[in-house]
């Protein structure tokens, strides 16, 4: 088939570059330069943004799934371009979902949907393509799904259900700094993005269990 | 299944949950929204024959005109500022910190300070609910309204209870009246002379106070009136408008301010001996107050708390009696010391009529205020005084006396009241509560006679320890009393202001009950369905019934937030939009990307600005739309091309919407009559809309001839023309009945579109210039939900989704969006979110029926009536396109799925408004925000099941 096949280990090791770059970013941004969400969620994203956008693009660059005719650098390329489209269509989905616009927000909300982007749509991006098959069978579930399926639709599931439900109490009268926007939708996006990846290395343990000479 | 058997079965469930639905809110509302038996008796002056109080001195009362108190005071003049805070009367040095509209009243508080002064402030206490028509209501019976007047605030209705004015008017008491109308609501023709000044429009700061001003200072000099009342309005709108913190309330305290100095000038100068404010009264108090926003309504401190400041101008001065003090004293900012009492409310009227001495209105509970009293305290020296000879009493003791008469009084009355009350209303009161009042009234008056006879006794005997104790006895006897009247007050707020829990728990029950019945039917719907498909047990639990679910749990849930009830109109947004992402994911899995499900996603967020714009006029309180509209978009008002366009867009707007309906009625092929009927009548009642615009906004100069006939002519032939279709197309739907079952579909499509035809101008006139807007929005996005339908049904191949017929999630999708119309329209579930200026288009007089019929029609209109009446469309326009004609009856199946589905929705987000506030019924907002919330879900809940009734009758 000439796809690349990825064993557990290599999934999980990917996984862990994902929090470990997300984590990195978040604890640079804490003790190095002393900024927290809460009170400059721009900066702080942007730092997100930065560690996390090269690891992801990396990664799933290289578990692309047509190896054989896309080069790595093409992928790379893919995922860049993927990067604005896929934050353009989560601040749509923010937008309609009645996330606010204007002056004051605009640089926090570009910030939020790229990291959402890199979240979602950057993944599917380098690892498919334009293969258009492959997208509908990764909404669907429809196949019986690999390695690198798990590996993209958990977390980007998981990380949009989760901005969902971060954006539950920013109603309240509460009156905290962090139900600002896009604060507590950035902590339930990432919080959803760690089950979903969690959730997928315990799929990828079951497949392997179920299915143990494919892995290998 | 026979068609007519079958008909009636279909139809039996809806009025069955209908009844079902209506005993439960009855009896919830019993419970929760408390009533009060009125009682139709009133105080008459020669009961006093019938008390036990001072009965020998009752053959020469009417000689010297006394009734059942010696008057205290002549004339009494009463300034009511609405609204008023404790804050803004009492002195900054009361409080924990200065802030900028306190200390603006100086007068009354230099009046008020200082040793021997004849003035006093009260802090006066209200009880929720505090809306001004419920405190004027209060204050005048004595009494505690219940909540369930507040409905009444839109076109008070006349007081029938035994009231103050009432009392005035009937003991020769002459009373001028100016100011707000809605004194002459509550009391059609009892005031001698009134200048009263509409109360409506919030946003007029100055009509009603400059009238007042121009006739308060006038009729002080005239002796033509005994009792003057001036009621204040702009303190109140400016809370309303601007808030407290403003530079327009803190104007008009200041205004306020100057005009109290004026009025207690004239009343000094006038008040030597022989002049005509001899011995006149001032009460300057609030009805009720106001949080920071300028909202009321709740029973929060703020709103609950109001002053009162009342000064006698007695010549020679009132004895100042410095008895029963159990105020709090501070120096003010002059470092005089000024004390503060405190009354409540619902002693005002008793208080009052003693002073005045006339009866106390039959239904009061309240207690006579000693304080308050004591103000205008005569020197009883060298007076008689009734039976007792008693001479060379001390004043104190004489006024004891006369106070603990007057509580005798006051008791004998309000337990007469209780008495009566008990044995006629229809709740009651509870009876051993009762019983433990009536062993008070008891004890309370064995020892008042006891107190007579030894205080007469004590007065021959002139030694000093005698008067002491006669003192002390008649203190004892004045607790007596005022004990009795405490748990009189108490019995009556537990049984007018608490709640009936079992009654409350009853409705919840009933309200379960109906759930399950409806869940029952629409199993049974599911079955009559699967009889026509003949697919066999389909037991997988699809995704979107269980989207549907967690959808209307999840905004069912939120009523349990205060926060979210607030952001209703954005929380069904949020699900709205939510169930649009949904859809489009579903597509794009299916490799179809499709343009509605896309457009869906752009009137949500169209929809959601209407919200926020809603939510903004909410806080900020009603400006017009046109303005606010014009400052989004970065345009002031004046630029004659933007004005021009501005009023043009709408009547564009609403020429599209005819060109679209005309295109569906073209469609149209049997039925010729009714299809030129229907075109004519919209296209000339829209057409009349746009000449009742043009007309109403001015741009166009035209003789007032002219202007009236657009302004109102106009809009009645709207009503008319839209009656005059509704009962064509019914009658239509009757006379058709033959042909109907030539093809039901296309028959259920006619009517339906009829239907709506008729009913759209009426709801287009009533919603205003935003009315083509919201109609087209509504039509988009009903569209979009009809498509996105299509894709669905075709690609689960059965056709069915666990027995449903019709995918639930377009069910709730139809639901949400109609209650995000109601939001969008301008609406929000509080009282002052009616807009009642819709329920004046095409009349300028208040008829309370037809009035009211058209606010329903415009606050329900868009959020229930057209979606629930265009339900249809989610069934034919389907089956139109599938080739499922096969058997005739199952469109009529799948529909009562529908309307049973839509039902249920309603009714579980109703049952957890319910819930919600039967758990908040101690919360802070239960007045002000659960509340009004529980009686519009009630009655879109009732409405709902309503129209869905009649539908039913009407599309079968």
């Amino acid at each position: 088939m000439g796809k690349i096949q990825i064993s557990a280990s290599k999934a999980f090791a990917l996984h862990f570059l994902c929090t470990a770059a997300l984590a990195a970013g978040y604890c640079l941004a804490r003790d190095v330069y002393a900024l927290s969400l809460v009170s400059d969620p721009a900066q702080t994203l942007r730092l997100l943004l930065l560690f996390e956008g090269p690891v992801v693009v990396g990664i799933y660059s290289w578990v692309r799934r047509d190896p054989d005719c896309c080069s790595y650098l093409k992928a790379v390329g893919r995922g860049l371009l993927g990067l604005p489209i896929g934050a353009s269509i989560n601040a749509f989905g923010a937008i309609v979902l009645g996330a606010p616009v204007g002056i004051k927000y605009l640089t926090k909300t570009i910030y939020w949907s790229f990291l959402m982007s890199l979240f979602t749509f950057v993944p599917a991006a380098c690892v498919f393509g334009k293969s258009r098959a492959d997208w509908q069978h990764i909404l669907a579930h429809s196949k019986p799904m690999e390695v690198v399926d798990y590996m993209i639709s958990l977390p980007a599931h998981g990380a949009v259900i989760g901005a969902w439900l971060g954006a539950w109490p920013m109603p309240l009268d509460w009156e905290r700094p962090w139900q600002e926007w896009p604060i507590c939708v950035t902590y339930g996006s990432v919080a959803g993005y760690l089950v979903g990846m969690l959730a997928s290395s315990v799929f990828i343990l079951v497949l392997r269990r179920q299915d143990p000479v494919k892995v290998d | 299944m026979a068609p007519m058997g079958s008909k009636w079965a279909l139809i039996r469930p809806f009025f069955l949950i209908l009844l079902l639905h209506s005993l439960a809110i009855y009896l919830f509302t019993r419970g929760f929204l408390l009533t009060r038996t009125e009682l139709s008796a009133y105080s008459r002056c020669s009961d006093l024959s019938h008390s036990p109080c001072s009965p020998v001195h009752n053959s020469s009362s009417h000689d010297d005109g006394r009734c059942w108190t010696k008057p205290a005071v002549d004339r009494l003049v009463i300034i009511i500022l609405d609204a008023l805070r404790f804050d803004f009367l009492a002195p900054s040095s009361f409080f924990a910190d200065a802030k900028p509209w306190m200390d603006k009243l100086r007068v009354l508080q230099k009046l008020a300070s200082g040793e021997g002064s004849s003035a006093r402030i009260f802090k006066a206490i209200a009880d929720p609910p505090t809306t001004s028509l419920q405190r004027l209501k209060g204050l005048t019976t004595g009494g505690l309204p219940t909540f369930i007047d507040v409905g009444n605030s839109f076109g008070a209705p006349a007081i029938v209870e035994d009231n103050l004015i009432y009392q005035l008017n009937k003991n020769g008491k002459r009373v001028l009246m100016m100011g707000d109308d809605t004194w002459l609501q509550l009391f059609p023709d009892h005031f001698n002379k009134s200048y009263p000044y509409p109360s409506f429009d919030v946003k007029d700061l100055d009509t009603v106070d400059n009238g007042v001003m121009e006739h308060l200072l006038p009729s002080l000099y005239k002796d033509d009136w005994d009792v003057l009342i001036a009621h204040f309005l702009g303190v109140d709108h400016a809370g309303h408008i601007f808030g407290v913190d403003s530079t327009p309330m803190i104007q008009k305290l200041e205004q306020y301010n100057s005009i109290l100095e004026k009025v207690v000038d004239v009343l000094k100068s006038q008040s030597g001996p022989s002049r005509p404010h001899e011995n006149s009264f001032l009460l300057v108090m609030g009805d009720h107050g106001q949080t920071l926003n300028g909202d009321h309504g709740g029973g929060t401190p703020e709103e609950v708390e109001t002053s009162l400041f009342a000064m006698s101008f007695r010549s020679p001065p009132a004895s100042s009696l410095s008895i029963l003090d159990m105020n709090s004293c501070k120096l003010d900012l002059d470092g005089e010391k000024i004390c503060i009492s405190t009354i409540q409310q619902l002693d005002f009227a008793a208080t009052v009529a003693a002073l005045l001495g006339i009866p106390i209105p039959f239904g009061s509970i309240g207690r006579v205020n000693p304080e308050l009293y004591a103000l205008s305290a005569p020197t009883w020296d060298g007076q008689k005084m009734g039976t007792n000879n008693c001479k060379s009493r001390s004043n104190l003791e004489a006024w004891m006396q006369n106070y603990a008469n007057t509580l005798c009084l006051n008791c004998w009355q309000v337990k007469r009241f209780i008495d009566l009350y008990s044995a006629t209303s229809v709740i009651g009161l509870p009876s051993e509560d009762l019983h433990h009042v009536a062993e008070l009234y008891a004890q309370a008056q064995t020892s008042w006679s006891n107190t007579k006879t030894s205080a007469c006794l004590s007065e021959n005997g002139i030694s000093n320890e005698a008067q002491d104790s006669s003192a002390s006895i008649l203190q004892l006897q004045i607790n007596a009393y005022s004990n009795f009247l405490e748990s009189v007050a108490k019995l009556a707020r537990s049984a007018w202001t608490e709640f009936d829990l079992i009654l409350m728990a009853t409705g919840i029950g009933f309200m379960l009950v109906s759930l399950s019945i409806h869940l029952f039917a629409i199993g049974r719907a599911n079955i009559a369905c699967r009889s026509y498909y003949a697919v066999s047990g389909i037991s997988a639990f699809p995704f979107s019934l269980f989207t549907a679910f967690l959808l209307v749990i999840i905004r069912a849930a939120s009523f349990l937030s205060n926060s979210y009830i607030l952001m209703e109109g954005r929380v069904a947004n949020f699900l709205l939009a939510t169930t649009g992402i949904l859809n489009l994911r579903c597509s794009v899995r299916n490799g179809k990307f499709s343009k509605d499900e896309f457009f869906f996603l752009l009137i949500n967020i169209i929809i959601r600005y209407g919200i926020e714009f809603g939510m903004s006029k909410q806080t900020v309180g009603s400006t017009s739309l046109n303005t606010q509209s014009l400052n989004i978009l970065g345009i002031y008002e004046g630029h004659p091309l933007w004005m021009m366009l501005l009023e043009m867009l709408p009547v564009i707007m609403l020429s599209l919407l005819a060109i679209l309906l005309y295109k569906c009625t073209l469609g149209i092929s049997c039925w010729r009559y009714l299809k030129y009927l229907l075109i004519t009548g919209t296209i000339v009642s829209y057409m009349l809309i746009s000449v009742h615009w043009v007309l109403e906004s001015k741009l166009i100069a035209l003789s007032m001839v002219i202007q009236d006939i657009g302004r109102n002519l106009a809009p009645r032939i709207v009503y008319a023309v839209g009656l005059g279709l509704l009962i064509s197309s019914v009658l239509s739907r009757i006379l058709g009945q033959k042909d109907r079952n030539l093809n039901s579909i296309a028959s259920l499509t006619i009517s339906t579109i009829s239907m709506l035809s008729s009913w759209s101008p009426a709801i287009l006139i009533l919603l205003g210039r935003q009315g083509p807007f919201v109609g087209l929005i509504c039509i988009i996005g009903a569209w979009c939900i009809i498509r996105s339908k299509n894709e669905e049904q075709i690609n689960s191949k059965s056709g069915t989704s666990g027995g449903f017929v019709i995918s639930p999630i377009h069910v709730t999708q139809w639901n949400l969006l109609a209650v995000c119309l109601f939001f969008y329209s301008g609406h929000w579930c509080t009282f002052d979110g009616l807009r009642y200026g819709a329920a004046f288009i095409g009349f300028d007089h208040f008829n309370i029926i037809r009035q009211g019929i058209l606010l329903a029609i415009d606050t329900f209109g868009v959020s229930h009536i057209v979606p629930i009446l265009s339900l249809p469309f989610l069934v034919t326009l389907h089956s139109q396109n599938s080739e499922e004609n096969k058997a005739k009856g199952i469109v009529f199946v799948k529909l009562t799925q529908v309307f049973l589905i839509y039902g249920l929705i309603t009714s579980v987000t109703t049952m957890f408004a319910i819930i919600c506030v039967t758990i908040h019924r101690r919360h802070l907002m239960v007045w002000g925000l659960f509340a009004p919330k529980y009686v519009f879900d009630a009655l879109s809940l009732l409405l709902t099941d309503v129209l869905i009734c009649l539908a039913s009758l009407y599309y079968y």
